[in-house]
This record gives C-alpha cells, sequence and structure tokens, in this order.
C-alpha cells in the first residue's frame, strides 16, 4: 500500500495513515486502499482488535482538496459512490467484526470525523484538535456529524459542523463530552496507551464482541423496542457457543481464557 | 439596529445588526412566559428573520432576569379562551413557535441569559447552538402543576445525556440545573458571565456568519433530519444532502477564498 502502513503488534492490527506531508488528506488511491486494509484486518486470524492512527501531525483531514482542485475531474469521481451510498473507507462501512480503536494523533478535521464516528472506541493525545471546516469552503457536512450525534452530546455536534473552520475543540473537551474516553499525556505515549488498551480488549471473546457490535451498532437503526428486540437475538446468538462454557471454566481454574477464532 | 419585518412586535424585540438577526422575548415582568399575542409573533419573527436576505444567523435571547419560562399559566388560569387555538395546535403537533417549529434554514443559537423553565426548554432543544449565562438554571415544572413534559424533553433525549432529562422532567419545581451542569452535559457549548452574553453570542454569530450559507442550510436538513431516521438511513439521506452542493459556486468560491486568503464571496 501507499498511503497506509499495516502492522502487528501481538494479537493487535494496526492501520495507519501515511501521508502526512498532506496531513493524511484522503486521496482517491488511498480511498481504495482503505476498503483492501479494513477487510484485510478483519479477516487476519492473528489479528483481534483494530487501532487506527496516523502518522505526522494530523490525523486525518478527509478528501485531499488539492486532489479535488487540481485534476478537473473534482468531487464528481465520488458522484456515483456517495449517491448510492456504497462507501467502503472506514471500519463501519466495511462491516468490520473486530473491536476498532481510533488513536487521534493530533488534527482531526472535516472528513476525519468519518473515523471517529465510525470506531467503537476512540482516545486521543492530549494535544489533539477537532475541528469541521466543511460549510467554511462551501460543502455541506452529513455522514461524520450524523454518526456522531447517536453517539454524544448533539449541540457540540452542530456547533463544530456550523462553526467551521473558525474554532478548534480541544482534546479535553472532546474527553468531557464522551466523544473520546481517553486523553493520553504526554501525546507520545498515543501509540503505547492504544496498544495497552487493545491488549485488553484482546484477552475477551471474540465472537462474544463480535456480536455485540452487531447488537449495540444495530440499535443506532432502530427505535427503542425494536432495537432491544434484534439484540435479544445477538444475546441468544452465543448460547451454546464453546466461548460460554471456557469462559467461566477459565476464571474458575484462574487461567487464561482459549478463545474460538472468529474466523 | 435594524428593524425587521412588516411592523412593530408588542412581546418580541426583532432586529437586525449586520447580518445577525436578533429574536429577543420582551415580557421581563412576566419571565418572558408566552402568551397567545407572543405565540403568534414568534412565528412570525422566525419567518421573517429566515426571510430576510441580509439574516444569516439568528441569536434568540430574553430581556429580563428569565430566558423563557413557557406557557403564560396566569393568562391559561385567566383567559383560557385566548389560548384555545394554540390547544388545538399542541394536540395536533402543529406547533409553531420554535426556529425549528418554523422550518428555519439559518443557524439558531440561543443565548440563554437567566432562567429557563418548562416550556422554555423548547428553545433549547430546538435550536442549533446554545450558550448560556453562568447565573442561568434550567428547570422543568410541568408536573409540579399536573402537566405533562413532552415534546420539548423528547428532543432534549436525542440531543444530550437522557437520564438528565428524565431527572428534570420528574423532580419538577423542586432542583434546578445549573448552568455549568449543562456545559458539563454538552446541552450547552458555551458559559460567559451574565453582562458579557450578548457580545459572546455576537462573536460567534459573526464566524458563523462567514461560512457558506446554502452549505449551512444543506448541513442542518442533513442533522436535523438524521434525527428522524436509523443510522444508515439517516446516511443516506445525507449523501443526497452532500452530493446536492456538488456544482454550486461556493463550492468553488471556498477553496478559491482560502487559496487567495480573503473572505469568500458566498452566493445568497
Amino acid at each position: 500500500m501507499e498511503h497506509l502502513i499495516i502492522e502487528k503488534h501481538g494479537s493487535v492490527g494496526w492501520l495507519i495513515n501515511d501521508r502526512p506531508d498532506q496531513l493524511n488528506a484522503m486521496n482517491s488511491a488511498m480511498r481504495d486502499e482503505f476498503a483492501d486494509a479494513w477487510l484485510e484486518l478483519d479477516r487476519d486470524p492473528d489479528v483481534r482488535v483494530i487501532v487506527h492512527t496516523g502518522n505526522g501531525r494530523a490525523f486525518q483531514t478527509g478528501v485531499d482538496v488539492s486532489e479535488i482542485a487540481g485534476d478537473g475531474v473534482g468531487f464528481e469521481r465520488y458522484r456515483e459512490s456517495v449517491e448510492s451510498w456504497d462507501l467502503h473507507f472506514t471500519a463501519w462501512q466495511q462491516g468490520v467484526r473486530k473491536p476498532v480503536i481510533t488513536a487521534v494523533n493530533g488534527i482531526c478535521a472535516g472528513g476525519g470525523f468519518h473515523w471517529v464516528a465510525e470506531a467503537d472506541i476512540v482516545i486521543a493525545a492530549s494535544d489533539a484538535q477537532f475541528f469541521d471546516p466543511h460549510v467554511s469552503i462551501g460543502q455541506v457536512v452529513a455522514i461524520e456529524a450524523i454518526g456522531l450525534m447517536r453517539k454524544m452530546p448533539a449541540e457540540a455536534v452542530m456547533r463544530m459542523a456550523l462553526v467551521g473552520r473558525h474554532e478548534r475543540m480541544s482534546a479535553q473537551r472532546a474527553y468531557e463530552l464522551g466523544m473520546i474516553s481517553e486523553v493520553v499525556d504526554p501525546p507520545e505515549r498515543l501509540r503505547e496507551a492504544a496498544q495497552e488498551l487493545a491488549e485488553k480488549i484482546a484477552h475477551n471473546s471474540p465472537a462474544a464482541m463480535a456480536a455485540t457490535k452487531r447488537a449495540l451498532w444495530g440499535s443506532l437503526e432502530l427505535g427503542l423496542t425494536d432495537a432491544c428486540q434484534a439484540g435479544a437475538q445477538d444475546l441468544v446468538s452465543m448460547w451454546g457457543h464453546p466461548d460460554q462454557t471456557e469462559g467461566p471454566a477459565a476464571f474458575a481454574e484462574r487461567r487464561e481464557p482459549e478463545w474460538q477464532p472468529l474466523y | 439596529m435594524t428593524a425587521v419585518g412588516a411592523g412593530p412586535y408588542e412581546t418580541l424585540v426583532v432586529e437586525r445588526d449586520d447580518h445577525i438577526g436578533w429574536l429577543i422575548f420582551d415580557r421581563p415582568d412576566r419571565g418572558n412566559a408566552m402568551d397567545a399575542v407572543m405565540l403568534a409573533e414568534l412565528e412570525r419573527a422566525w419567518q421573517e428573520l429566515d426571510a430576510d436576505p441580509e439574516v444569516r444567523v439568528i441569536v434568540n435571547t430574553g430581556n429580563g432576569s428569565a430566558f423563557q419560562t413557557g406557557l403564560d399559566v396566569g393568562q391559561l388560569a385567566s383567559d383560557p379562551e385566548a389560548l384555545r387555538e394554540q390547544s388545538r395546535r399542541t394536540k395536533r403537533a402543529e406547533l409553531r413557535f420554535t426556529a425549528w417549529h418554523n422550518e428555519v434554514r439559518k443557524p439558531v443559537i440561543a443565548a440563554v441569559n437567566g432562567t429557563c423553565a418548562g416550556g422554555g426548554l423548547h428553545f433549547v432543544a430546538d435550536a442549533d447552538i446554545v450558550i448560556v449565562a453562568e447565573d442561568a438554571t434550567f428547570l422543568d415544572p410541568h408536573v409540579s402543576i399536573g402537566q405533562v413534559t413532552a415534546y420539548e424533553a423528547i428532543a432534549l433525549v436525542r440531543k444530550s445525556p437522557a437520564e438528565a432529562v428524565f431527572r428534570m422532567a420528574l423532580v419538577g419545581r423542586h432542583e434546578r440545573l445549573s448552568a455549568r451542569r449543562a456545559y458539563d452535559l454538552g446541552i450547552c457549548s458555551e458559559v460567559q458571565p451574565a453582562a458579557d452574553l450578548r457580545d459572546a453570542a455576537a462573536d460567534l454569530a459573526a464566524k458563523i456568519a462567514l461560512n457558506s450559507p446554502a452549505a449551512m442550510a444543506a448541513t442542518k436538513r442533513a442533522l436535523w433530519g438524521a434525527l428522524e431516521a436509523g443510522l444508515t438511513d439517516a446516511c443516506r439521506a445525507g449523501s443526497q444532502e452532500l452530493v446536492a452542493m456538488w456544482g454550486h459556486p461556493d463550492q468553488t468560491e471556498g477553496p478559491a477564498a482560502w487559496a487567495d486568503k480573503r473572505e469568500a464571496q458566498w452566493s445568497t
């Protein structure tokens, strides 16, 4: 891959945005690489948890506007996929079954919020900054903010969407609002902290986590009672699974459980 | 300040200053409670501000020590006939007194200058952005006078942590939520000394007025519309809003202004 790096550290798969000179903005080549990278990590039997972060001083800054402005094709290259809701650049869009941690290493702007809204868990370096400049350059904010509004207080999301590039949110405020669950200080410790968190998660039953993800993300599609009824199916789907006997047995015997692989 | 609209208002101050429209509750001796006149004037004011081509962003605040305290219970007790039309609208879910009810396309900032009680919460729930004075308080006394809380809390439950909303709805007049707690919960995004609130609202509004009006209107449609649907359906509808702006003149003007280091000239 040209713009993404995939690494494995133990049972943790790392996906690293690697266009630091363009603040990790997503050109069309990177967009295609994301689709493959998520599926590769999800299907890798050695990977139990995925961490997504960026190289350089930005995490992600959305679509590469210089490519849009400079090549004469512009946004038209994306028209068909957006109009038909056929996107493939985030874990959620790719139906990834494993837990995904986004580790925001610096600036997260505009379309960069896709990987905040569509991750399961988000942590950030203490010097991370969040803002959404779409309306300041005549663009609409939609998908990323729609996801965020279901997962955190909506007023803050609308403020970012409407104030545009004229204001930034700190990592601390993002933490207070529950947009992220951990602020890592000093910021240089971010990857270490993400690896530690991922290793904790990797101790849990892969099958139970996959069903839990299905239930919780699915609930964002439905009204409360319908979501609970659908969630009940996800709950029951694990009954009889070997992990359900292995878990209590390992607990009683004070050993690590031997989980069934997801694939 | 320039007056906005066709004629004078009795219960509101409706003005424009540069690109900022002001909608100010003006019954300070009644806690800015809404009587039948104010309810009718609110509908007119939102529509006049939304239609005024000079207005790009609207600030909603109150004169006096209260922001808004909901329906005028005094009028309800003494002259229920005057509120008959509003009762009919409530039954049919055809309310027309907030920006959201009136489908206002421009960004709306609620600047909560003091007590916000009961039906006053409509104007917090239905605003895009909320800032508050540090001595502002929030309470919902409906159940303490035998009334039901519905609309305003339903919207708040979708926009902020729900436990706090249930607590306000059920504890009624016996407890108040502070400005600080509202900030911690993300019900508002800014707390200012009372004396500075309008300046802070104007500063924020001036920043927003720099952005593309068309892009902000489409963004509002996408985000408020998202509260109506499941996540995937909302994203699918939102993607149509995204694409709808492609080819709009603001989309070339925005990056061009950015590159030239000048303010963008948005199409109106």
